[in-house]
């Protein structure tokens, strides 16, 4: 059998990641109070925005940087910059280096949404690396989001 | 103990995509395959940046996509899709592999069924699972379409065959559909022999008879070119298109691009009127798609009568002009 790498796709928004298409992944853990996540939800048919959802870390000290909830900043830290590009944002870090990017592209019929990141968990692990025009992300498992990410109550 | 089958296989053709419908067409009779056959149905996408194609396919019935994505496979070049796809065939063992009789499938179909050493009907208008023997029955027109024959292959897999653009209905648009994609490992390419220098699409007309919801079509019947060019003022009335069979291109009535049938365009409209047209069957696989056909002839034996909703026997040249001043008085 020819190797091969699999996942899930929607019909209307994925993401590329590890060069595969995804209707949502988490990585990190959502819930843990303070720690990184970084969370590409899925999003519904008629939705033409992605939901990035993600708790930033400083490498090295893994001070929070930034939190976002649903592309928005809920929590800032560190005086980052949130700026908009065509078709998505940017998350700039206060010394104007590019943290975050997240772009989406619109197709007759559906929408891909393309990540650029290079972000450390709170014990140094790099967990997410830009790879070709979208990124990698370092995890022995890549949960795949073919449903909205539920959070704890 | 029941046996279990490999999944249906379609090719995923995308160029020229949103007028070409041919996979989506596949998907739906692939999926009713797969369903007699209680397995699954994969897409295989071929080429470059195919995101927008594999996830219009999952809207409209894959289960699964299967994709190749690489820069080596933008350009359609034969012998590499071949090679690939026959390593592909040989690891996952589909039980059918089907893609459209378009100007790509008939290239390289053949090619991929020899290097396969299995069976491949060209051309088809049908496709069914026999329930008894739960082998593709592939019909395709045979001794230059006079008769239709039932093809099967028993022994050889995967079971191939190319089918007539336009001869299945496809699926509607969901897109809440979720499927699943799959990345086999790619990083073997034979060295191709031909160089695509440049690549440019045809010079096209007006003419969209696959598109048009009405067609307007003419046969010998109409005796003459002026007769039949009263066909425009028809189909103009009826915001349609004219299409025409191979004698009456022949004697020069109508350009190639309007031809119908086997070897011309198949259509999917609303409504077909077919005009001084015999029903000869390399004709009649072009309008079997059509929702409601009419056939206007004053032979009542000719064989379209077998094929229509509505007959009416009458001389052609003779009643258009009534048709077209009836129309223009109440329209």
């Amino acid at each position: 059998m020819i190797k091969y790498r699999e996942s899930k796709i929607s019909a209307h928004h994925n993401y590329l990641v590890n060069d595969m298409l995804t209707p949502g992944f988490v990585v990190g853990e959502p819930d843990k109070q303070g720690g990184f996540y970084f969370l590409a939800d899925k999003v519904l048919a008629g939705e033409s925005m992605p939901r990035i959802s993600c708790r930033l870390l400083e490498e090295g000290s893994g001070n929070l940087l930034v939190e976002l909830n649903w592309n928005r900043i809920q929590s800032n830290p560190k005086a980052c910059i949130h700026q908009s590009i065509p078709g998505g944002f940017q998350i700039l870090l206060s010394s104007g280096n590019v943290l975050l990017e997240v772009q989406t592209q619109a197709f007759a019929n559906g929408y891909l949404t393309r990540i650029k990141a290079r972000l450390y968990d709170e014990k140094g692990f790099l967990r997410i690396e830009p790879l070709g025009d979208s990124i990698k992300v370092h995890d022995a498992e890549k949960p795949v989001l073919d449903s909205p990410f539920s959070f704890s109550p | 103990m029941s046996k279990s089958f490999g999944d249906v296989w379609i090719f995923g053709d995308y160029r020229d995509y949103f007028q070409n419908r041919i996979t989506l067409q596949l998907i739906a009779k692939g999926k009713d395959l797969a369903e007699m056959l209680n397995t699954g149905t994969t897409v295989v996408l071929l080429g470059e940046q195919v995101h927008q194609y594999a996830m219009e396919y999952v809207a409209h019935g894959a289960n699964t996509v299967m994709v190749a994505e690489h820069p080596k496979l933008k350009e359609y070049e034969v012998e590499t899709y071949t090679t690939l796809l026959s390593q592909w065939v040989k690891s996952y063992r589909p039980e059918i592999f089907i893609a459209g009789a378009t100007s790509f499938g008939r290239e390289f179909f053949p090619r991929l069924a020899k290097r396969l050493r299995t069976g491949l009907s060209a051309d088809c208008v049908d496709l069914e699972v026999d329930p008894k023997s739960l082998l593709l029955v592939q019909t395709t027109p045979a001794f230059g379409g006079e008769l239709l024959a039932e093809v099967v292959t028993p022994d050889r897999r995967p079971q191939m065959a190319t089918v007539h653009p336009g001869v299945f209905r496809e699926l509607p648009h969901n897109s809440e559909a979720v499927g699943r994609i799959i990345y086999p490992d790619v990083d073997v390419f034979p060295e191709p022999r031909v160089k695509v220098i440049r690549s440019r699409p045809p010079i096209k007309g007006k003419v969209s008879l696959e598109d048009a919801s009405v067609v307007i079509a003419g046969g010998m019947g109409l005796r003459s070119k002026e007769q039949f060019e009263l066909l425009y003022e028809l189909a103009e009335l009826l915001e349609g298109e004219v299409g025409a069979t191979r004698p009456a291109i022949l004697s020069g009535w109508a350009d190639e691009e309007r031809l119908l049938g086997q070897t011309g365009k198949s259509v999917k409209a609303k409504l077909v009127i077919s005009i001084g047209t015999s029903g000869a069957l390399q004709f009649t696989t072009g309008i079997q798609g059509a929702e409601t056909v009419i056939a206007i002839n004053r032979d009542p034996d000719a064989p379209v009568f077998r094929i229509v909703d509505l007959g009416l026997v009458a001389d052609a040249a003779a009643v258009l002009p009534i048709l077209i001043e009836t129309l223009r008085r109440r329209l």
